[in-house]
């Protein structure tokens, strides 16, 4: 990976409390910020790929440093679930489906006349008289 | 006078507490007398509440620094706007500030419902009840707004000065508005599975209250966007903070509630899972106050941070227990009456839409809580920023944007081909041509081309609409073409409102995707009368201007643009020293045009050389995103409009349960 500047300030998370990665935060004087953004640059300058350069900062200040979860051990999790919820219940919502509508196909009551006036008026006589 | 603000919150506790156990034991026991104490209490809640929020408005107002609340909050020198924004600038006046909103609700909800809905109102009045015994509860024993200090405070130490900003007058308040409003259907949703009466009444009493939650989460979270583009000065709008996370959540579980219940009302079906969405929608608004008040995530907006976490868990978790118990006994009730006959279907493309907005909605959630997951299993700390969620929400998203287009118009039970041709052949064409010439212009960013690709299909789908009602209304009616537009939109505002909303949505799609994709950002260190070269235009430094007010001073840069030779105008990028606080802070220079943004900051100044370091931001299309929330405003209005069908719709729902229950 040839990373550019901006893709590993992207990368890092500035630590001042500003919860924005070090690109983003524009604190003045950022006592986190400013010396990370020297820092990559430096790191650039001695020919490191962006790899290179991530797990140097990983190594230095710990993981919470970079701005994402990595993409390998315990951390593939994160990145997983959320597809995995979403393409199973799509699984989950097609399978349900398709089973109701075999149940609804095999013990289909007989439809009732929808509009029979015969029948619209007895059900109101009769609900009337329940009322009543 | 500050005794009265004590007591009034001691006695709405009391009172509360009263109107929960009268409310249920009346309902159970069939007893109106005690239905009506606790109606009746519940106003006095509400009266108790409005007088403690008066008394400490009034505290603040006159600046009474023997406060604990006014001395941290405001100061003498603070702008009267901004000492009443104080009223939920800080814990526990937030808190208070909620319950008062909520307390307000319960009253209107009960005015509402004098006389009608017998069976639900007093589960209505002990769910509400509850929730403003948690929050009365917190104030009086755990986090009181009328604290005295030891020794009264000669001066407060004044209101943080991010929060001195007038999009910050309105933004909190339409969030509370927003959360709290959710709280309405909630409430009707436990009386109906408490009742048992789970027909459509609750679904069409609340759907106003459930369509004003969403108006005010949408605006509240817009209007967060702009404040943090405004005051943040850091280019962007968005940085998928825990606590805007907290406040996105709830829109979305709450917009695939507005969706599929159009499914119920129409089709019978999806009982159970728009109870679950309704539950999930309040559960998250509880949950984004947890965050926001509890700093169990780190965040730059938890302005204040205590320990009423294991409070807010415990709420929390009951109010899950309760809820879950509850649609587990009423499960019978719960079967719908239809199924899904195709996926080729509006019933499956709304069902397609919920699992989209829920799955984006669990994917910020993960993404939220995912570093204290990670701590609790491997003991380390992580990081889970912007890149996650913009790598995992954005091909959600885009395919949440495809729906919006199918969802509308496919057919309802089982699209033929015939619907299928003539709902989407054009728009898939338009759509396809849109990414084709943008592609044959140059544009390579992907995730833009489709965006922009699939605007153009939604919003084809949607003109289609309108133009083809608009026709038939012509030649039925005989009437000109606005004429028959407006009638078609005033006979149909459901469904046209909704249309509205959906361009909006459009427009804040492209708003994001081209100011994501295509922005232009650089850094210029600058001697009076230096220019530079930024996007086409050309930035003239004049130097340094000093402004002095006896609560601020500033320091202003003026920046001349000019573009292809012609000055355009006048620019003045701030920095501000916020006196009492202590605290500098960025003000940004902004013009806006319908094409693109230039976002002027002031980095830095050196006295001594005059040198000034100025970031320059081009952000395009970024004005869509806003121009598309105040078009989701618009639509919503329209949709919100009472209609006499709707009326029609709900006394008919009232006579059938009143029936099947008398």
């Amino acid at each position: 990976m040839n990373a550019s500047q901006t893709d590993l300030e992207e990368a890092l998370t500035c630590q001042c409390g500003c919860g924005l990665t070090v690109h983003a935060c524009n604190h003045l004087q950022c006592p986190s910020g400013i010396p990370l953004k020297q820092e990559i640059a430096s790191q650039l300058a001695l020919g490191k790929t962006g790899e290179e350069v991530l797990s140097y900062f990983s190594g230095k200040y710990g993981e919470k440093i970079l701005s994402a979860p990595t993409t390998s051990g315990f951390n593939i999790v994160a990145w997983v679930t959320p597809f995995a919820v979403v393409l199973l219940s799509t699984m989950l919502i097609v399978i349900l489906t398709r089973r109701w509508r075999r149940q609804q196909d095999t013990v289909k009551p007989p439809a009732p006349a929808a509009d029979d006036p015969k029948l619209r008026a007895r059900l109101e006589a009769e609900l009337d008289r329940w009322d009543a | 006078m500050i005794e009265l603000g004590v007591l009034g919150l001691r006695l709405a506790l009391f009172a509360a507490v009263y109107a929960t156990v009268v409310s249920v034991f009346g309902a159970r026991r069939r007893r109106a007398d005690l239905v009506a104490s606790g109606r009746a209490a519940a106003y006095i809640v509400h009266g108790l509440v409005v007088l403690a929020a008066a008394v400490l408005l009034r505290a603040l107002l006159q600046h009474d620094f023997s406060l604990e609340y006014v001395a941290a909050y405001s100061s003498s020198t603070l702008p009267t706007y901004y000492t009443v924004a104080a009223l939920w600038g800080g814990q526990q006046g937030s808190l208070l500030f909620w319950t008062l909103i909520l307390t307000s609700m319960s009253s209107l909800v009960h005015l509402q419902n004098r006389d009608r809905n017998e069976a639900l109102m007093p589960y209505v009045t002990a769910t509400m009840m509850t929730t403003a015994v948690f929050f009365l509860g917190l104030l009086v024993f755990i986090t009181d707004p009328f604290q005295r200090l030891p020794v009264p405070a000669r001066e407060g130490a004044d209101l943080n000065p991010l929060l001195q900003n007038y999009w910050m007058m309105i933004h909190p308040p339409s969030l509370y508005l927003g959360y709290v409003g959710c709280s309405v259907p909630f409430a009707f949703a436990i009386a109906a599975l408490a009742s048992g009466r789970l027909g459509d009444v609750w679904i069409r009493t609340t759907r106003r209250w459930t369509l004003f939650a969403w108006f005010f989460l949408s605006v509240g979270n817009m209007l967060g966007g702009r404040w943090a583009y405004e005051v943040l000065g850091w280019g962007g709008y968005w940085a998928w903070d825990p606590v805007e996370n907290a406040a996105f959540m709830p829109w979305l579980a709450c917009t695939a509630f507005l969706h599929s219940v159009m499914i119920q009302e129409k089709r019978n079906m999806l009982k159970m899972w728009n109870m679950v969405l309704v539950l999930l929608t309040f559960t998250l608004t509880i949950f984004g106050t947890f965050l926001t008040r509890s700093g169990v995530v780190s965040s730059v907006h938890s302005f204040t941070q205590s320990g009423l976490g294991p409070y807010f868990i415990g709420f929390l978790t009951t109010v899950i227990a309760v809820s879950l118990t509850l649609v587990v006994i009423r499960r019978p009730l719960l079967r719908s009456a239809n199924e899904i006959d195709s996926f080729l279907s509006r019933e499956a493309a709304f069902l397609f839409n919920n699992l989209l907005l829920v799955g984006i909605a669990f994917a910020t959630f993960w993404g939220t809580i995912f570093p204290v997951i990670s701590e609790a299993v491997r003991g380390i700390k992580i990081t889970v920023g912007p890149p996650f969620f913009n790598k995992v929400n954005a091909p959600l998203g885009l395919a949440l944007l495809f729906m919006t287009g199918v969802g509308p118009v496919i057919a309802w039970r089982r699209a033929s081909a015939r619907n299928l041709r003539r709902a989407f052949i054009m728009p898939l064409a338009i759509g396809f041509a849109a990414g084709l010439g943008l592609f044959a212009a140059g544009v390579r960013h992907y995730y833009a081309l489709v965006c922009f690709s699939l605007a153009g299909f939604v919003l084809t789908t949607i003109v289609l609409e309108f133009y083809r009602g608009t026709r038939a209304r012509q030649a039925l009616m005989g009437e000109p073409p606005v004429t028959a537009l407006a009638h078609l939109v005033n006979k149909n505002r459901r469904r046209y409102g909704g249309y509205i909303v959906h361009i909006g949505v459009v427009m804040a799609f492209v708003g994001i995707a081209a100011s994501a994709a295509f922005r232009i950002e650089e850094q210029h260190s600058m001697h009076p009368g230096d220019s530079v070269e930024v996007g086409g235009y050309t930035l003239t430094y004049q130097g340094i201007r000093n402004e002095d007010t006896p609560h601020t001073a500033s320091m202003l840069a003026e920046i001349t643009v000019a573009r292809g030779g012609k000055v355009l105008t006048t620019m003045y990028p701030e920095k501000r020293f916020y006196k009492r606080q202590q605290q500098p802070t960025t003000e940004i220079a902004l013009r806006t045009t319908l094409w693109e943004d230039l976002y002027l900051v002031l980095g830095s100044y050196d006295d001594q050389s005059g040198l000034m370091t100025l970031q320059v931001f081009i952000n395009p299309l970024v004005v869509w995103l806003w121009l598309g929330g105040i078009t989701m405003v618009l639509g919503t209005m329209i949709v919100m409009m009472p209609t006499a069908a709707e009326q029609r719709a709900l006394a008919a729902a009232l006579a059938v349960e009143g029936r099947a229950f008398a």
